[in-house]
C-alpha cells in the first residue's frame, strides 16, 4: 500500500512538477530565417473570376406572327415543290430539315432539342413545337408573381 | 371498445347552422410540407395546383402554406368552435389530399365520436307530452262547485 503510494508520487512529479525543456513539435532547432526577398520582378497575374454565370434563360414565347413567317421560310426552302398546304411538307430529306431549323433556332432564340429531332417530321410538327410556350420559373416562383387571394398565405423563407 | 368505454355525443349542430343561412365551419388550415423531400410531393402538387381554386372557392377560410424542412408533411384543421384536427398527408397524391381538404372543409368542428341517437329535435312535443293526468277531469272544480250549491251566501 506505502509502496503504491509512493511510485504513484514518484510519477506525479516526474509528470507535473518540471515544465518541458523544449517544445513538443521540432522546436529544437535553431531559428535562423533568411531575410524575406521581395519580389518586384514578375507581376502577378489577377486570378481567374471563378463566380459561376448565371445559366441562359429558356423562356420562349411564341411570337405573334408565327404561322406567316413559318411558312415564308418553308417556301423559301422547298422552292417550288410546295404543294398548296405548306403544312404536310415532309422534312425526310436532312438537308432541307437542317436549314428550315436552323434558320428557325436563329431567328426565334430557341432551337429544337436533339431528343425531339425524330418527331419534326412535316413543317406541322414544327409549327406545333413553335407554339408551344417555354416557361423558366418555377411553379412556386409563378405562384408567388400570381396575384394570390387575401385568404392564402405562403410562408417564402425556406 | 364498447361504447360505454369510448366517448359519445348527442347529434347536434353548432348554433343552427344550415337552418338560416350556411357559414363554413373551417376557420384555418396549415399545410407544413417539405420543399424537398419524396413524401411531401403530392403536397407540393397540392400547394402547385389545388390551393388556389381551393382557397377562391372558400373565402371565408383562411389557409397558411409553410414550406420548411420536414419528416412528414401534415395539414392542419381549425375550426370555429375551436376544434383542432390534424391529418397526416405523406405519400399521398393530389388527388386524395383534395379530397381530404375538401372533407375537412365540409365538417364542423364537432367531434368525430359515437352519436348518441341518429334523430334530435328541439320541439320534442306539440300539443304536450302525455302523462298519466291528461284527459282525465280533475277534482278541484266540481269540489268547489259543490261547495256553492251547499253554501250558496258564502262567495
Amino acid at each position: 500500500m506505502a509502496a503504491t503510494c509512493e511510485l504513484v508520487c514518484a510519477w506525479r512529479r516526474l509528470s507535473l512538477g518540471v515544465p518541458p525543456r523544449r517544445a513538443l513539435w521540432g522546436g529544437m532547432r535553431k531559428k535562423v530565417r533568411e531575410p524575406e526577398v521581395v519580389e518586384t520582378a514578375v507581376p502577378v497575374k489577377d486570378p481567374p473570376i471563378l463566380v459561376c454565370p448565371p445559366p441562359r434563360s429558356r423562356k420562349y414565347l411564341p411570337p405573334e406572327d408565327l404561322q406567316s413567317r413559318l411558312e415564308s421560310h418553308v417556301r423559301e426552302i422547298f422552292g417550288p415543290s410546295l404543294s398548296e398546304d405548306w403544312q404536310k411538307a415532309s422534312l425526310k430529306e436532312s438537308k432541307l430539315k437542317y436549314r428550315l431549323l436552323a434558320q428557325l433556332a436563329a431567328e426565334l432564340g430557341h432551337a429544337v432539342p436533339s431528343s425531339r429531332l425524330h418527331q419534326m417530321c412535316t413543317a406541322g410538327d414544327v409549327l406545333a413545337f413553335y407554339s408551344t410556350q417555354v416557361k423558366d420559373a418555377s411553379k412556386f416562383d409563378e405562384l408567388c408573381t400570381a396575384e394570390l387571394p387575401s385568404n392564402l398565405k405562403i410562408m417564402w423563407e425556406h | 371498445m364498447t361504447g360505454r368505454g369510448t366517448a359519445s355525443r348527442y347529434l347536434s349542430s353548432v348554433l343552427r347552422n344550415g337552418l338560416g343561412r350556411y357559414v363554413c365551419q373551417l376557420q384555418r388550415l396549415s399545410l407544413v410540407f417539405s420543399p424537398g423531400g419524396q413524401s411531401s410531393r403530392g403536397a407540393r402538387g397540392y400547394v402547385e395546383e389545388k390551393v388556389l381554386d381551393f382557397a377562391k372557392q372558400n373565402p371565408g377560410v383562411v389557409v397558411y402554406v409553410t414550406p420548411q424542412k420536414c419528416r412528414s408533411p401534415t395539414v392542419v384543421a381549425e375550426y370555429l368552435n375551436g376544434a383542432v384536427r390534424e391529418e397526416i398527408i405523406a405519400d399521398k397524391t393530389v388527388a386524395e389530399i383534395t379530397q381530404l381538404v375538401q372533407k375537412l372543409a365540409n365538417q364542423s368542428g364537432l367531434e368525430i365520436i359515437r352519436i348518441r341517437k341518429p334523430f334530435h329535435t328541439d320541439n320534442p312535443s306539440i300539443q304536450g307530452q302525455w302523462h298519466p293526468f291528461t284527459n282525465k277531469p280533475s277534482a278541484l272544480p266540481m269540489q268547489s262547485l259543490r261547495r256553492l250549491e251547499q253554501q250558496p251566501n258564502k262567495v
